[in-house]
């Protein structure tokens, strides 16, 4: 509920989750920066005087042990802004909780959060771009995704849609390089991309140089940003919208993408999934995962070992053989819009046999196709003298700029919401999460390929349960209403483990068929916040190899 | 053995010593003859036998379509290549930026010059023969880093520092390891190492394994291959034209024609630095049954197939690793290497 008066709020229900938080101690905990009380669907929430944010944040983190700041959601209302924290624990998400930051509209200052959680700063920014909510004490409030001269906030309540905007290549050209420009220093200003081969995509470096070594950098983005937050919100919640998250991280992901929106859709409108609907959404999801793991590993061994290396060839083959099976699946190769609320669209293609020998077959063949790429790239000491100790990130700054995935893995952070905050099938499923404690490009990748081997005993244990399912009871899809509204001001944030990290979605209803405000947390948003704090002070190559073992998709990055 | 020339102005009835003109003619009918053979292998490796063979290490098929075997690929790159515009951005330091693509093919044909490649095509045969090789082969750096600074973008540039740091790493290792060889020829000139393998090292089983100096002193074989892999700039040392890193490095601002020179002027490097392995070390042109310009030919594709497998397998290295693997590494082995083989050859003979 969003209303920000003073007294809490009176639940008829009781929270739809009561985990292991105790929200009153944390209320006393706050003491009096909380001014009222909210309760989402996933968390409660406190609401915090713009003034108290940092002190708040602070307390909850530092003694509450609420580490890990998933995302900040800016969004307009009618007589106020809003910010919302979604806070989590690495160490058990399941342990959620927001604070709500309101703030007028005549003047929507609020405190920021980027000297408690460093991510805070990219996400602030964000909000800022699309919303207009101003963050005091902010290091560097501007403009993230929109270019600079952008008029405006477009997610605001009095933006005009209808309004083109034409913005000239000539202001917008090089906006920053002028800071740069230095008599006495020796460095140099370099712009790797927004078209550079190792960008993967459209990424725009502003790279400081001091000889070969990379002095400062920072990540330029938005170039690829589509509204996908905008058109969610034109959309309704049944059948409008599913279509949209495949175009997020478009590189094979989709069904994991679908997920993430299913997971929040459905919590909110409380619907269930069929048991038979989950088993398939699981093998769906990890058949992308791997697919995305291959691609992450053909394009990385790209940036380390040039455009013509076997490598990329032999991932994208292994991809291939994976697509295939998503396409018999869903009926597509990359826009899968396979998942429904409530279900999937459709079972197993017929006939069911030969759908399993093919995943079967695929499974058998991936051991050695491993051991393969074991033989060919991690054993290659070359290659282990160009990725171990390069693009290092320890777990706490990991876990400071709210970095996720294989990632943080990676870096010895275990978290993984597939099994610390379940959903679908995979809590009933036999399996591991990986993790590695190096922290660099050399880890990273060893956990993507060891992740590949995980997401396989998944595959294998759901295709058992699959071809064993009486067939009576092959319910695909739950009865859903052909509407959806969704009562009034119902919020939630709900993620699931995207293959890039925490996935996220906040959906807030306004008892319309559509969402008045769907925010999207995109785990390689988060990821590729910490690129400076890795590769600051090493080389050029080194930059370019851990921005490839960030595995972004700028798609996902800009939205 | 007589060089081509000579060969050349005897055919056309005017003798060994011919008059100055006809010397003149038959040096110049003889060098576009050699540009000819190089050119063709060019035209043959650069559009297509590249794209087959890294097809066949990736696992694709690669041009298939245009003529047999996709070879009339080479006639459409070409007029692909020579039509596309010539784009000059603003702000390059002509000529410099002009002379800098004719640099590199240069010096590669020019180091063909004193090279044997059998049936008595060599187009001179001076007593430093090998010593010129290395000397003009070097100026390709010229070339890379005259384009690279000239072009006044900061992917070339940094692309052209990075040969010269390469370029000094390696080539001293690369000279020093020569000389091992010339030591167990003892002579400086081409056609003299080349005569000094012709002898027979071993009988096995009854086939001769000739005195091929990469038989004789393996190791130094080994050290060459890889300071030549430098010295053609390919993986895992191909840092001055990076893709993936620096666009495409020196050459970044490069197109049309200048390009095709440029990309020319590499496969001829890579061609001339497998005619000095070939020379140094296989025995030159000899072998069975086939005529030399044919072994001669083939040794020159082995170099240039182990060039292209390393560049499908082996990852880049980093500048500052490269750097480190040239001084601390190379430098000291070749030495060691000249010692010790200077050493061995006083003692025996």
């Amino acid at each position: 509920m969003s209303q920000a008066d003073d007294t809490p709020e009176e639940d008829p229900e009781p929270s739809v989750e009561p985990m292991g938080v105790d929200y009153d101690a944390l209320e006393d905990l706050l003491g009096d920066a909380v001014v009222g009380r909210e309760t989402h669907l996933n968390a409660d929430g406190f609401v915090v005087r713009a003034d108290r944010v940092e002190e708040s944040l602070s307390a909850l983190k530092e003694e509450a042990g609420f580490d890990h700041l998933s995302a900040v959601t800016g969004q307009e209302y009618e007589d106020r802004f809003e910010s919302i924290y979604h806070l989590k624990k690495y160490n058990d998400p399941t342990e959620e909780v927001s604070v709500v930051v309101p703030t007028s509209r005549d003047d929507p200052v609020s405190q920021s959060a980027s000297s408690v959680f460093k991510t805070a700063e990219w996400h602030e920014r964000e909000a800022y771009d699309l919303v207009g909510v101003q963050y005091d004490e902010h290091p560097d409030l501007r403009r993230i995704l929109l270019p600079e001269t952008w008029q405006g906030h477009p997610l605001g309540r009095d933006y005009n849609q209808n309004k083109p905007q034409i913005v000239t290549f000539e202001e917008n050209k090089n906006p920053l390089q002028g800071k740069f420009e230095d008599e006495e220093s020796d460095t140099m200003f370099l712009n790797i991309g927004p078209h550079h081969p190792a960008t993967h995509g459209v990424l725009h470096l502003e790279t400081v140089l001091d000889g070969e070594q990379v002095a400062d950098v920072e990540p330029d983005i938005g170039y690829l940003h589509r509204c996908e937050e905008q058109m969610a919100q034109n959309g309704n919640y049944r059948y409008q919208i599913m279509p949209y998250p495949d175009r997020w991280d478009y590189a094979s992901a989709g069904l994991l993408n679908e997920w993430a929106y299913a997971r929040t859709a459905e919590d909110l409108n409380d619907i269930e999934v069929p048991e038979y609907a989950q088993v398939i959404r699981t093998m769906g999801a990890e058949l992308c995962r791997i697919a995305s793991h291959m691609l992450a590993l053909g394009t990385f061994c790209l940036d380390i070992y040039g455009e013509f290396t076997a490598i990329f060839m032999y991932a994208m083959r292994d991809r291939e053989n994976v697509q295939k099976l998503l396409e018999d699946l869903t009926g597509q190769r990359m826009m899968f819009n396979y998942f429904r609320l409530g279900g999937v669209v459709w079972d197993i293609p017929e006939p069911r046999e030969t759908f399993f020998d093919n995943v079967r077959d695929f499974l058998d063949e991936l051991p050695s196709r491993l051991e393969e790429y074991h033989d060919l790239i991690t054993d290659n000491e070359l290659f282990q003298l160009r990725c171990i100790d390069t693009g290092v990130l320890d777990a706490e700054t990991a876990k400071d700029f709210g970095v996720t995935g294989p990632i943080a893995r990676a870096s010895g952070v275990d978290y993984d919401l597939r099994r610390d905050d379940p959903y679908g099938y995979y809590e009933h499923l036999d399996w591991d999460v990986v993790t590695e404690s190096g922290g660099d490009n050399y880890s990273r990748l060893l956990v993507r390929m060891r992740e590949v081997e995980q997401s396989a005993r998944i595959i294998e244990q759901c295709v058992d349960l699959l071809e064993d399912w009486p067939e009576d009871d092959r319910e695909v899809q739950s009865n859903v209403p052909r509407t959806l509204n969704p009562e009034a001001d119902r919020e939630t944030y709900r993620a699931v483990e995207g293959a890039k990290g925490e996935l996220g979605v906040y959906i807030r209803s306004d008892g319309t068929g559509k969402p008045a405000r769907f925010k999207i947390r995109s785990p390689c948003f988060s990821n590729l916040q910490a690129l400076p704090a890795m590769s600051n002070g090493e080389y050029i190559p080194d930059l370019i190899a851990t921005l490839g073992s960030l595995d972004i998709i700028l798609g996902e990055v800009d939205r | 053995m007589s060089t081509l020339p000579v060969t050349i102005s005897e055919l056309l009835g005017y003798g060994a010593t011919p008059p100055l003109w006809m010397e003149v003619l038959s040096a110049l009918l003889g060098a576009a003859f050699i540009a000819t053979v190089l050119l063709t292998l060019s035209a043959v490796a650069g559009p297509w036998a590249k794209r087959k063979i890294t097809a066949a290490f990736t696992d694709r098929i690669a041009v298939s379509k245009v003529g047999p075997f996709g070879l009339f690929i080479i006639v459409a790159d070409a007029v692909r290549l020579l039509s596309k515009e010539r784009i000059v951005p603003e702000g390059v330091d002509r000529p410099a930026w002009d002379l800098a693509p004719f640099l590199l093919p240069f010096s590669a044909l020019l180091g063909f010059a004193v090279i044997p490649m059998g049936n008595g095509i060599q187009l001179a045969d001076p007593e430093v023969g090998i010593a010129f090789v290395f000397a003009v082969s070097s100026l390709s750096v010229l070339g890379i880093v005259a384009g690279g600074y000239a072009s006044s973008n900061k992917y070339s540039f940094l692309g052209s520092m990075r040969a010269v740091a390469e370029s000094i790493a390696y080539e001293i290792p690369l000279v020093i390891t020569a000389a091992s060889v010339v030591l167990l020829a003892g002579s400086l000139q081409v056609s003299e190492i080349v005569a000094a393998q012709s002898e027979t090292l071993a009988v096995v089983a009854g086939v001769h394994i000739p005195m091929w100096f990469g038989f004789v002193n393996p190791f130094a074989f080994a050290l060459f291959v890889v300071a030549n892999l430098a010295e053609v700039g390919r993986n895992p040392f191909d840092l001055a034209d990076a893709p993936s890193e620096l666009v495409a490095g020196y050459q970044t601002e490069y197109s049309s024609v200048y390009f095709v020179l440029f990309y020319l002027g590499e496969f001829l490097h890579i061609f001339l630095g497998g005619a000095i392995i070939a020379t140094l070390f296989l025995g030159g042109p000899a072998g069975p049954w086939l005529p030399g310009i044919v072994w001669f030919i083939a040794k020159i594709w082995a170099v240039f197939l182990f060039t292209q497998w390393c560049r499908s397998a082996v990852p880049r290295i980093r500048v500052d690793q490269l750097i480190e693997i040239g001084w601390k590494g190379m430098l000291v082995l070749s030495f060691a290497n000249l010692v010790l083989t200077a050493v061995i050859v006083g003692v025996i003979a």
